[in-house]
């Protein structure tokens, strides 16, 4: 009893945010669960997903700088290399905020942050990194419609926005696309982390010669693709399956997401 | 007086917590724990690349309490399994044991084998137990853990592991031996099932050459 107490001191006692976000989530979308067929990992079937509550936009430099002003070891200079590699945070010029460039990037996107960062960053305001399915069934709409993978038009634009280049200076989050559930720059942003980034079967090899190796991987029945048309997913499925733990890359940020449930309990 | 004891512990404790920011939990569990098994070589630095940087509370086949530093000092091979696998696990074991096969001049402790299971809601610490007794595996050289989900996740992701859990409860999963060094660091890893064993067993040599 007294643990479980302590506990919850705990999740609002030690990362102030977090209370505060739950009593005005204004910053989460909620997402109807539902089901669908992922590009990756279901044999073609369809999955559930629960509902959940996820953030409208993905985590900005100054979010990010308030962050590591709490938990100093998140620094750029104190982080330790097995939890984030040598680029991480590059952009800004300051330890512990972006510097030199605050002007242009405080609302933008932080990025050149390691899968361990953002999980701790999310940890700390009492959510959690969304997995790949979360993230890709969120991923499904369009402004009008909750799921427009049938949407000729969508997927175009969709392809449109992976083919241009990065700008310089990433936009402000608020001026990205914003889907059906009122979530901001799913699409034609950055690319984000996912929980389970490391349950993509596909390996350099596999995608060389279409075959898996049999050797490195087991139960690889899982791993043929479902829709080989959608090659928008398919290019976030391959760069999630590049990447490790500690990678930290210049157009790749986070959002959070939040159980329905844990806001049930907190609202008593 | 008791239960005025009793607050002033909890207050403590939350003091401790709220210093010790978001690892907080696992110093309750510390606090609470009894069997918990202590580091062999005392708490040194911890090197950057250390695996044991990981702060994460585990169980061994024993049911006792550690953390990953427990490991520390000697060189160690890290496989991940799950126990009620058909296919490969058995197979990765095998593997582990032709390794085990070549290092007969090599000093018994100066070696440990640890299996991480991916699969805790299953693999009990009875259930790693008497897979260790099935398979014949030495208690004193093979250690078999398991944790939270999320902490067997971040291990998983630090060893370059990818693995899914199917619907149908299979998991898909690489199969890949790292050797740590004494410190901790991944100094090898061996991909792939029925790999010719002699790079991993020159690492392994070498490291303790070292030593």
């Amino acid at each position: 009893m007294i643990r479980r107490l302590l506990t919850a001191f705990l999740i609002f006692g030690t990362c102030g945010m977090a209370m505060a976000q739950k009593s005005t989530p204004a910053n989460l979308a909620q997402v109807k669960g539902g089901t669908f067929v992922p590009l990756y990992g279901s044999n073609g079937k369809a999955v559930s997903v629960q509902g959940f509550r996820m953030d409208k936009y993905p985590v900005t430099n100054a979010e990010y700088a308030a962050f590591v002003t709490k938990n100093p070891k998140w620094k750029k200079h104190a982080v330790k290399k097995l939890f984030a590699d040598a680029n991480y945070l590059r952009h800004w010029t300051s330890d512990s905020n972006v510097g030199k460039n605050a002007d242009k990037l405080s609302n933008s996107p932080v990025v050149n942050v390691s899968w361990f960062a953002a999980k701790a960053y999310c940890e700390c305001q009492g959510k959690r990194l969304p997995s790949i399915n979360e993230w890709e069934y969120a991923a499904l709409a369009s402004e009008t419609k909750a799921n427009a993978s049938k949407d000729a038009k969508f997927y175009q634009r969709s392809l449109d926005w992976y083919s241009q280049p990065n700008p310089k200076y990433l936009p402000p989050v608020q001026q990205s696309f914003r889907n059906y559930y009122g979530i901001y720059g799913m699409i034609g942003l950055v690319w984000e982390w996912t929980s389970d980034f490391n349950s993509n079967m596909l390996i350099g090899e596999s995608r060389a010669n279409s075959s898996l190796d049999r050797q490195l991987f087991c139960g690889a029945g899982a791993t043929g693709a479902s829709d080989v048309q959608n090659y928008v997913a398919f290019m976030r499925y391959a760069f999630r399956s590049s990447l490790k733990a500690n990678y930290t890359v210049g157009n790749l940020g986070f959002r959070c997401v939040q159980d329905v449930k844990n806001q049930a309990i907190a609202k008593k | 007086m008791n239960t005025m004891r009793k607050y002033t512990t909890a207050t403590l404790l939350l003091l401790a917590i709220v210093l010790g920011a978001c690892q907080g939990e696992q110093s309750i569990i510390k606090a609470t724990e009894s069997a918990t098994l202590a580091p062999t070589t005392g708490s040194t630095e911890i090197s950057e690349m250390s695996l044991y940087n990981l702060d994460s509370d585990w169980q061994n086949q024993n049911s006792e309490t550690l953390k990953l530093q427990y490991l520390q000092g000697k060189v160690q091979l890290v496989a991940m399994i799950y126990t009620s696998c058909g296919y490969a696990c058995p197979r990765i074991v095998a593997d582990l044991i032709r390794i085990e096969a070549s290092l007969k001049e090599v000093k018994r402790e100066d070696v440990g084998i640890v299996l991480v299971t991916m699969d805790p809601a299953w693999d009990t610490p009875e259930k790693l137990s008497a897979f260790a007794k099935e398979n014949n595996l030495d208690p004193d050289r093979y250690k078999l853990l398991t944790s939270k989900q999320e902490n067997i996740q971040e291990l998983a992701a630090l060893l370059n592991m990818k693995y899914k859990m199917s619907p149908d409860g299979e998991i898909a999963h690489s199969n890949i031996i790292s050797v740590l060094n004494a410190k901790g660091e991944i100094i090898h890893q061996q991909e792939g099932l029925g790999a010719d064993p002699n790079e991993t067993v020159n690492a392994i040599k070498g490291l303790l050459h070292k030593i």
